[in-house]
């Protein structure tokens, strides 16, 4: 096995000087060998980049790294010395700290106290508030956010805030080593500058990270190494993080020469139109949004988190109701703020957040797929449920969803396979128009590829796909036409052979550097509300 | 991408009207005001001292059980037999000290230990089994309510049990337990001090200790403050104790006031102190409320339930008013909560 004995460019021999060392980790699950050989080296200040598809061990690899898993067979070396940490509480003491997606905060609590939560600062059982706040104010400092007062409820930071604030607990704890589990996928672009400035402040100090991301232009930016997995091992080692091609990477990853593979566009076959969006607007989300959507027509809206791209499917949807403007499908005036009449006019959303929004987890497979159309499989009102599980039998094989049983619960399947579950529930209901928003979040780059074929297939079908990407590259690559929304306007409309990623780009920095940080300006207005009335409507 | 250096107002500090208004207990605060300034309009009895003493001895026994639950309720648990709790220690000092002739002290004493041996088995099984409080103390709720009828009427013969007066101990218990203060003339019942020492004292405990914290971090998301080290499991039995002791405490005050215990004593009043408590600004799901709230709550209740009288109006009104004032704060505390969420998700 490749367990050992990779070349790679400047690992030092037996991981000397290391931080932490991995070397032939294995994990057994039961029918599942999710770690089979993992090695890893990790040097004091570095940012060390983990790369992987989904089920290649990652999320493992870090449990037992920070002590939630017992390993079945390895050795992890931490600052020189074997060892196997019981409980992460015992990692976290030894300097090893994890900051999972999910924050272990607490939102009742304030900043400090959520920063010494379990070591509080006290004396005789008393809490030294003031001892507790200073020192909390010292570490969020070091962290360059003396801006976050230690005595505000948590609960009232955003999420780039939360994650400052899990850092300076890792820092509480004296933290060597910071693992980061996609800390980027709840960000915006400007809260990942700020991101990576603290990474970059950590580093300065000789902290270690270890650095899991799904987008490689981050690894790039951030990363001095990265290691890759693949089925549980480590199929390359302490690789440059900057000179190493990208295709290089998706090689490694994913053991085949894969690019952006988006499939032969059709050309723009108009047909039919079969959305009509005219002059729709939300106070204080977004503003006279006009566009069409024609049968077998893929239209991009890109543009980044925040800039109200969510908020205006949604209200096409039907999920939020519009304060201006009409929605038209098929010649025929939806009623505003109505799911229903959108889901009736052949209407279907993919939502966002996949888990919270568009599916019933424990629920088995095929009845996420029949919700939508349960009255077809229905007699007097009672649903029979063999015709319910053949219809979504058949579907899941139509759309090759893995492991196929549909009497599985939905939430076991992998991120992909999930994202075409929620497909094919509008598939089997018949759905003329399907919104897409963000269908490749969190999903890995082999599936990405499946499910790009899939858009492509279903508008050849003669479906109009409306899609959300905060990635441009998709949006390019997959759309006919790309809306460009910036700071709840559309900016910008083109065929999408005719922009570049630049174009993009500049043009959704343009508009927020003329309109002022907008993201600041939603902060406020989200406060005080009359501040809204400085916003276009 | 130059992202701008200067600091992000987002994340700044809040203003104090702001942290003002997300405090749990400001709608208790202006319930509680409100329903004085009612019924002292109403009534001239109302309002003068006597007055006041006769409508903060019922809201006194309440607030003591209102802010243990809301301790346990902010720390993510429902305790329904803390209400039925009251009966069994009251019958338990009342049975000892008159069937067995021990000394009113004792009984009092092991009366404390029965209350803790029921609050620790509720934690135990709401710990071990991770099954939810609700259904777990509902069961303990029905077990004593059964077993306060059932051992009373086995060694009794009677659903009541009198003849306290007289008993070695009683007249110090009494004095401890059940005396009035006199201040400027007026009698005030000693449960009021005890009740404001209690409040006092789980307001420190909260925002103060170290064990505040865990309370607040326990039922905010029990399994982050599990992994930080917070020893979740002794907080959960902590404060199901310290209900439990809360109830016996009330339970005591209750017999040597009246010198004799009923069997169905306090059957429904786990449902008030819950009211109390959400009024003072608990949410059902943990992590959030406050001891102060909870007492407010309390008086809330206790001038409501005087004043009615007072006002010359049927007592049969006293629960349709309590209604709507617990909808009232729940709407308060509800809109509380949209507000600091809208705040979050900017």
């Amino acid at each position: 096995m490749r367990t050992r004995g990779f070349p790679p460019p400047d690992t030092d021999p037996a991981g000397a000087g290391a931080l932490l060392s991995v070397d032939g980790l294995v994990k057994q699950f039961p029918g599942v060998r999710a770690l089979d050989g993992v090695t890893l080296s990790v040097r004091p200040g570095e940012v060390h980049c983990l790369l992987g598809q989904n089920g290649a061990g990652k999320s493992t690899l870090i449990k037992v790294l920070s002590g939630a898993h017992t390993p079945d067979a390895g050795m992890i070396r931490w600052r020189g010395r074997p060892v196997a940490f019981p409980t992460p509480l015992a990692a976290l003491r030894a300097g090893l700290a994890t900051i999972y997606q999910e924050l272990d905060l607490v939102d009742g609590l304030t900043v400090a106290e959520n920063v010494f939560l379990g070591h509080e600062r006290s004396r005789f059982g008393f809490s030294l508030r003031t001892k507790g706040n200073a020192e909390a104010a010292a570490l969020l400092r070091r962290l360059g956010h003396p801006d976050i007062a230690p005595g505000r409820p948590l609960g009232t930071l955003p999420a780039a805030g939360r994650q400052i604030v899990s850092m300076a607990r890792a820092l509480s704890y004296d933290a060597r080593l910071i693992v980061m589990d996609e800390p980027s996928a709840v960000l915006d672009a400007g809260e990942v500058d700020t991101l990576f400035r603290v990474v970059r402040q950590l580093t300065a100090d000789g902290v270690a990270v270890v650095y899991i991301s799904h987008r490689l232009d981050e690894i790039r930016q951030i990363g001095d190494r990265v290691t890759v997995l693949k089925d549980g091992r480590t199929v390359a080692a302490g690789l440059p993080a900057r000179t190493t091609t990208t295709a290089e990477l998706v090689r490694l990853m994913t053991g085949r020469t894969v690019e952006y593979a988006f499939g032969e566009r059709a050309g723009p076959a108009r047909r039919r139109e079969l959305l009509r969006v005219n002059g729709l607007g939300r106070a204080g989300e977004f503003a006279d949004v006009s566009f069409t959507v024609h049968s077998g027509e893929i239209v991009g809206l890109a543009g980044l988190v925040g800039s109200g791209r969510t908020e205006i499917v949604e209200t096409v949807y039907g999920a939020r109701r519009p304060t201006t403007g009409t929605v038209t499908v098929d010649g025929r005036r939806l009623r505003p703020g109505s799911v229903r009449a959108a889901v009736r006019a052949g209407l279907g959303l993919c939502p966002e957040e996949r888990k919270s929004q568009g599916l019933f987890g424990e629920d088995p497979v095929y009845r996420n797929v029949s919700v939508a159309s349960l009255a077809r499989y229905a007699t007097a009102g009672f649903v029979a449920p063999a015709r319910e599980l053949a219809a979504a039998a058949r579907a899941l094989t139509d759309l090759d969803v893995r492991p196929g049983d549909p009497r599985r619960p939905v939430r076991t399947l992998s991120g992909g396979n999930q994202q075409k579950v929620v497909l094919a529930r509008w598939l089997v209901r018949g759905c003329r128009l399907l919104v897409l928003d963000e269908p490749t979040r969190g999903v890995d780059v082999g599936a990405r590829t499946e499910l790009y074929r899939l858009i492509r297939r279903l508008a050849a079908d003669g479906v109009g796909v409306l899609l959300v990407s905060s990635e441009i590259p998709e949006v390019l690559g997959l759309a006919d036409r790309v809306l460009v929304v910036a700071d709840g306007r559309v900016v910008h409309e083109a065929p999408a052979a005719d922009l570049t990623e630049a174009d993009v780009l500049d043009l959704v920095l343009a508009e927020r550097d003329t309109s002022g940080w907008q993201r600041a300006n939603q902060g406020h207005s989200a406060v005080v509300p009359h501040d809204r009335s400085e916003e276009p409507t | 991408m130059s992202a701008p250096a200067v600091p992000d107002e987002r994340v700044a500090a809040v203003s104090p009207v702001r942290r003002l208004l997300v405090r749990p207990e400001l709608g208790a605060l202006i319930g509680a005001v409100v329903v004085f300034v009612f019924f002292a309009l109403l009534s001239s009895t109302f309002r003068s001292a006597d007055g006041v003493a006769n409508w903060l001895d019922p809201a006194s026994t309440l607030g003591i059980m209102a802010v243990a639950v809301a301790l346990l309720m902010i720390g993510g648990e429902f305790d329904l037999s803390a209400g039925v709790l009251t009966g069994t220690t009251g019958l338990a000092v009342t049975i000892l000290a008159t069937r067995f002739g021990l000394n009113v002290w004792l009984a009092v004493l092991l009366s404390l230990v029965l209350a803790l041996a029921v609050g620790l088995a509720n934690g135990y099984v709401v710990t071990r089994t991770k099954l939810p409080s609700f259904i777990v103390t509902l069961g303990m709720f029905l077990v004593l309510q059964g077993l306060n009828l059932g051992v009373t009427k086995l060694l009794t013969g009677n659903v009541l049990v009198g003849g306290l007066v007289g008993r070695s101990g009683f007249d110090s218990a009494h004095l401890v337990f059940a005396s009035s203060v006199v201040l400027g003339g007026t009698y005030f019942k000693v449960s009021i001090v005890w009740w404001l020492v209690l409040t006092v004292l789980a307001t420190l405990v909260l925002l103060r200790t170290r064990f505040g914290n865990w309370v607040f971090a326990v039922g905010g998301d029990a399994n982050a403050a599990r992994k930080v080290g917070v020893p979740a499991t002794r907080t959960s039995m902590a404060l199901f104790a310290t209900t439990a002791t809360a109830a016996w405490l009330v339970g005591t005050i209750t017999a040597l006031r009246n010198t004799s215990a009923q069997a169905d004593a306090g059957v429904g009043d786990e449902l008030t102190f819950i009211v109390a408590a959400v009024i003072g600004g608990c949410l059902l799901t943990g992590g959030f409320g406050s001891a102060v709230g909870a007492s407010l709550g309390a008086l809330i209740f206790g001038m409501t339930s005087v004043g009615i009288v007072y006002a010359g109006w049927d007592a049969d009104w006293y629960k349709l008013f309590l209604g709507a004032m617990l909808l009232l704060a729940v709407f308060a505390n509800q809109f509380v909560r949209r507000y600091a969420e809208r705040r979050r998700r900017s």
